[in-house]
């Protein structure tokens, strides 16, 4: 069994210990590493599983809790230091596929950002009224399922009209699936996996271009869970 | 597409090998908008592959599968779906809608699991934080205190462990390295327990400053607990004893 399948067997058992065990198993450690090439994969897995009706969805929600401690404990303890900016992340009203933007969080967090993670299904006025006061640098969406889709654009627009002006970033499994652009601002950050995410912040970092992409190369997209 | 007149308790469909719709239940099309007389328009685009390949596989006998369908309530439900084929190319679907309590349940386990991981990890800051209180409370403990340019007082306060004397050290041989001190006094009237690895840190500590300063070291305001430890080291050579700070300044005063 490869490691993905057996942390996606882990996960589906709802054993928060074994899966630990699994990570730890992995022969890489860096967080990025861990997180976009066993933990995406596996739940990817997991999805695949239930495509070929081998699993129901019920197991899918304990796979997805167990997989969300897990990646508490790896994010545990990072973050301390804040000086690169702020950043809030969310997912759309309604939408429960969380696990990327958690991940998405721990990069930043990572590279010493100091941020609000919102978790599943925040209304956009509770998004706005926390972006009004706190002014975010950066706001993350998540957005995995086809008919959250027109909500995306009212987000974005309320977004920017914020007076701080902040960077969108847009990401989630249909980011890899369908040309986002006509649902997002010409200035909307469009990002379509966790590598690209870690070059968007890098990039910020050094004060580069800041477009996104939007026809790199496929890779395993962001914010399945 | 013709409405079946037997009352069935669950939306049923009958569809033909291209997905038409040939037969439905009166509670199908309460449930789902039949006008296109397709079964794929009534199924999750993400769900289509799934009822694909499952029910071409499926021969004869009956199989059931989750689908998320459209319905007219909601545009994303999630169903059981039974499916059986017939002799004539012909299969019957009945759609178990899945218990909404189900979700109910789900999203409280969640919450209840939220909360544990959160109290957990507000656990471990806790105990980081006390560590860290701990530490500074030891290096607390035992102030240098210069009281002439050839005198320093050190006293010594709560229970004697290894860890506490450890922390201070450190400080301690360097602000005697850094002056050009003739004695040392230990002032221990403020201990309260003394553990064995405790009391073993500080007589090295007390064996390091005879060795590299040559200083006279004393220790003060020995109580009996502390004195029964302290006899099993035979520390006559490297340090004298005074019964109390009054008494050792009234002495050096003459």
């Amino acid at each position: 069994m490869t490691h993905i399948e057996a942390l996606a067997s882990c996960l589906l058992e709802g054993d928060p210990d074994k899966a630990w065990a699994c990570i730890e198993n992995y022969p890489e450690s860096a967080r990025p590493d861990v997180y976009h090439n066993l933990m995406t994969p596996a739940m990817r897995h997991i999805g695949h599983l239930w495509e070929t009706n081998k699993i129901t969805v019920a197991d899918e929600h304990l796979a997805t809790a167990t997989c969300d401690f897990i990646l508490s404990r790896l994010s545990y303890g990072i973050g301390k230091e804040t000086s690169a900016g702020k950043a809030m992340f969310l997912c759309l009203d309604g939408e429960q596929h969380y696990l990327g933007l958690k991940m998405v969080d721990s990069l930043f967090k990572e590279h010493g950002w100091e941020t609000r993670y919102f978790g599943p299904s925040l209304p956009l006025e509770y998004a706005l009224h926390t972006a009004e006061n706190w002014k975010p640098d950066v706001i993350g969406l998540s957005v995995s399922i086809v008919y959250h889709l027109p909500k995306l654009q009212q987000y974005v627009d309320a977004f920017s009209r914020l007076p701080e002006n902040p960077a969108v970033l847009v990401g989630g499994r249909l980011t890899d699936l369908y040309n986002l652009r006509p649902h997002c601002k010409e200035d909307t950050v469009i990002l379509r996996s966790l590598p690209e995410t870690e070059r968007w912040i890098q990039n910020d970092l050094t004060g580069g271009q800041q477009s996104g992409t939007t026809n790199s190369t496929p890779s395993p997209p962001v914010f399945e869970s | 597409m013709e409405q079946l007149t037997l009352p069935l308790p669950l939306p049923y469909l009958k569809v033909n090998r291209d997905g038409r719709i040939v037969a439905y239940s009166a509670l199908a099309e309460d449930h789902f908008d039949l006008s296109s007389g397709h079964i794929r328009t009534l199924v999750d685009e993400e769900s289509i592959n799934k009822l694909d390949r499952i029910s071409s596989e499926a021969g004869l006998s009956p199989v059931k599968m989750e689908l998320n369908m459209k319905t007219n309530e909601n545009p994303l439900g999630l169903f059981d779906v039974h499916l059986q084929w017939d002799s004539e190319n012909q299969a019957g679907m009945i759609f178990l809608p899945k218990d909404s309590s189900n979700e109910e349940l789900i999203q409280k386990l969640a919450d209840i699991q939220n909360r544990l991981s959160s109290s957990d990890f507000e656990l471990l800051e806790k105990k980081e934080e006390l560590e860290n209180v701990l530490k500074r409370m030891d290096r607390l403990s035992g102030p240098f205190i210069p009281l002439s340019d050839t005198l320093c007082l050190i006293p010594l306060f709560g229970d004697i462990t290894a860890d506490k004397i450890n922390t201070i050290s450190e400080s301690c041989l360097q602000s005697v390295f850094s002056g050009s001190y003739e004695m040392v006094l230990f002032d221990l009237t403020a201990v309260g327990e003394v553990h064995a690895d405790g009391i073993g840190t500080f007589i090295q500590l007390v064996k390091t400053l005879k060795f590299m300063t040559g200083n006279v070291i004393k220790l003060i305001g020995i109580k009996p607990n502390l004195a029964k430890e302290l006899n099993r080291h035979d520390l006559d050579q490297w340090v004298q004893f005074n019964h109390s700070l009054k008494e050792e300044l009234t002495y050096l005063d003459q």
